[in-house]
């Protein structure tokens, strides 16, 4: 008797069960289909590029080993990308994230307009990069920019920035800076707002200075919060483009192009797609190499609390 | 605790820093605005003009004159629409699954949605763009949209929304009989319509401001996203001319910042919550 119903009772939960499953691979179907389709083949089609020799108007495709992958050891102008690319993460990264953090400490505290302030400092963010990057072209204009004018108004010489070669791309950098801080200061008032106030009491207390409480209490704790803003930020600051793309175009003499610009160019530009393919996985291994360590330092906390 | 003098020091020292920074952050802002309603001679005028001699729109009458703005607007907008509608629904679903569901492979399938993450399409975008080409969808809306139909960021968000809905709300609904898609639809939904709000944000966001991908697959004048517009606005024109560059990046970023202006508060608390944009 009892035995039947058992029966009975698992019969039905293996039903649900498969009802369950079916309904779960129907529901992640769509989503799994479009990445399928529009993500995970073109990368693996990239990667394929990469050793072939791709004439598309003729669809001719010859396989030609690392050939690509050689010719971006011997290329000068890829190399000039590359370093440029290497200098922009290396100074927008800590550059950005040091002013944010500096910007978040001083709103942790409360004063008037507070919200207005914040407002105020995370409006280029919501701005489109390339139309921002176009006011900026503007205001660095040698002759008649504002940025010159100011200038010469408190007695400094007009700079040539962006027509420079060694001025544009620190020009690049500073309008970065300018665009990205304020997200910076928002996610690290998130992770101050989260450290108990408590620590800085006890801290008081014990007579730990402001800048000593900076240090001990502060820069630590925020430590988390300092992994996500490098790691996030250097991904996309290996992307960068269309900041490039707007306010040098890669110029003057190269002196600005940056991997993602050429990359655009040798493919869509040249039609050389199995080249660009092989600057493509040059910038994916950037980014797996950014993500493993992010996964390296996440653990490295997961234990730390 | 500092004397009282002391502290009125450095308060007035925190506003200075304070309203110095946002001088700054604002001076682009406004030097588009100035430039774009300002007659011709007031804007290469020294010392400048931080107050034009009087308000004109001519800027704005040859930015219209040579380029369709409405059109890229409706561009955008259709683009921006079409791909937060899809990546929310089909991220609802997905998302749910991931969260309620226990089937096989559940961990794979969640790690390549999520590592797709690691190939934008800036790396992808070589043999992205032979696909489409050979789909015939280069240069139409379509193509913009491929990559954007759905989001691996929407789908976590979401996922996580639902984990912390009670499963016994679940339960319950279906104990009255209601198929797990009216449970989506009609409960889910509606309890994490926060999460929902914030990812939609977020992605209509990225979209909006998106350049790289629609650079790349649309050629037609009459295909172009606002961004694309801006950017090719100023090369074929040779002569540079700020005033209407200055109104047309102003026509471009008009709403954003509106929409900005009205919801900031609830738009840097998404980006706080979530830590990522679209």
């Amino acid at each position: 008797m009892s035995d039947t119903s058992d029966g009975a009772v698992i019969r039905c939960w293996r039903m649900l069960r498969a009802r369950h499953i079916l309904h779960a691979y129907l529901f992640i179907a769509p989503v799994v289909v479009l990445f399928g389709i529009f993500r995970v083949a073109p990368a693996v089609q990239t990667l394929l590029y990469s050793f072939y020799k791709v004439e598309l108007l003729r669809g001719r495709f010859t396989f030609i080993g690392l050939d690509n992958f050689a010719r971006l050891l011997t290329d000068p102008i890829f190399q000039q990308a590359a370093r440029n690319t290497l200098v922009y993460v290396v100074a927008i990264v800590p550059i950005s994230g040091i002013l944010g953090l500096l910007l978040a400490v001083l709103f942790n505290s409360r004063f008037r307009f507070q919200e207005f302030f914040k407002a105020v400092y995370f409006s280029p963010m919501v701005t489109s990069t390339v139309a921002a990057a176009m006011v900026w072209w503007w205001m660095y204009n040698p002759q008649f920019g504002i940025i010159n004018v100011l200038l010469k108004l408190v007695g400094i010489r007009e700079q040539p920035w962006l027509m420079s070669s060694s001025m544009a791309l620190p020009a690049i950098i500073i309008f970065s800076v300018w665009k990205t801080v304020g997200y910076n200061m928002i996610i690290y008032l998130a992770g101050l707002q989260g450290i108990p106030v408590q620590f800085y009491e006890a801290a008081t207390i014990d007579g730990a200075s402001a800048v000593r409480r900076f240090w001990r209490i502060t820069v630590p704790l925020l430590a988390p919060t300092t992994t996500f803003i490098l790691i996030y930020n250097s991904i996309l600051a290996f992307q960068v483009f269309d900041q490039v793309f707007v306010l040098t175009g890669g110029g003057p003499a190269n002196s600005t192009n940056v991997v993602v610009l050429d990359l655009y160019r040798q493919a869509f530009q040249r039609y050389d797609f199995g080249y660009a393919a092989a600057e493509a996985m040059v910038l994916f291994v950037c980014i797996l190499g950014i993500t493993i360590l992010q996964y390296v330092y996440s653990k490295k906390y997961e234990i730390a609390y | 605790m500092l004397p009282r003098g002391l502290r009125g020091m450095g308060r007035l020292l925190l506003y200075l820093l304070v309203s110095g920074v946002a001088v700054l952050m604002l001076l682009p802002f406004y030097w588009m605005l100035i430039t774009a309603v300002s007659p011709a001679p007031d804007i290469i005028a020294f010392p400048p003009k931080w107050i034009p001699s009087r308000l004109t729109l001519e800027h704005f009458q040859t930015a219209f004159d040579k380029a369709a703005w409405l059109t890229y607007y409706w561009n955008s907008t259709v683009v921006a629409v079409v791909s937060v509608g899809s990546s929310l629904l089909f991220g609802l679903f997905a998302g749910y699954a991931f969260a309620v569901y226990r089937f096989p492979l559940q961990n794979v399938f969640f790690l390549l949605i999520l590592g797709t993450l690691m190939v934008p399409v800036q790396v992808t975008s070589v043999a992205l763009y032979v696909l489409l080409a050979q789909i015939g969808w280069v240069d139409t809306v379509l193509g913009i949209l491929a990559p954007n139909f759905a989001s691996a960021f929407g789908v976590f968000m979401i996922r996580q929304g639902i984990k912390i809905v009670p499963m016994d709300l679940i339960e319950a609904a279906r104990m009255d009989g209601a198929g797990e898609v009216r449970i989506v639809l009609t409960i889910i939904a509606p309890l994490i319509k926060t999460t929902l709000a914030t990812v939609a944000m977020l992605l209509f966001l990225g979209s909006w401001n998106d350049f790289l991908w629609p650079v790349i697959v649309i050629n037609s004048t009459d295909l172009r996203t606002l961004p694309v517009g801006i950017a090719l606005f100023k090369d074929p024109y040779g002569n540079i001319n700020y005033g209407p560059l200055m109104a047309a990046t102003v026509i471009s970023t008009a709403p954003m910042l509106i929409a900005y202006a009205i919801s900031q508060k609830y738009m840097i608390r998404g980006v706080a919550l979530t830590g990522l944009k679209g």
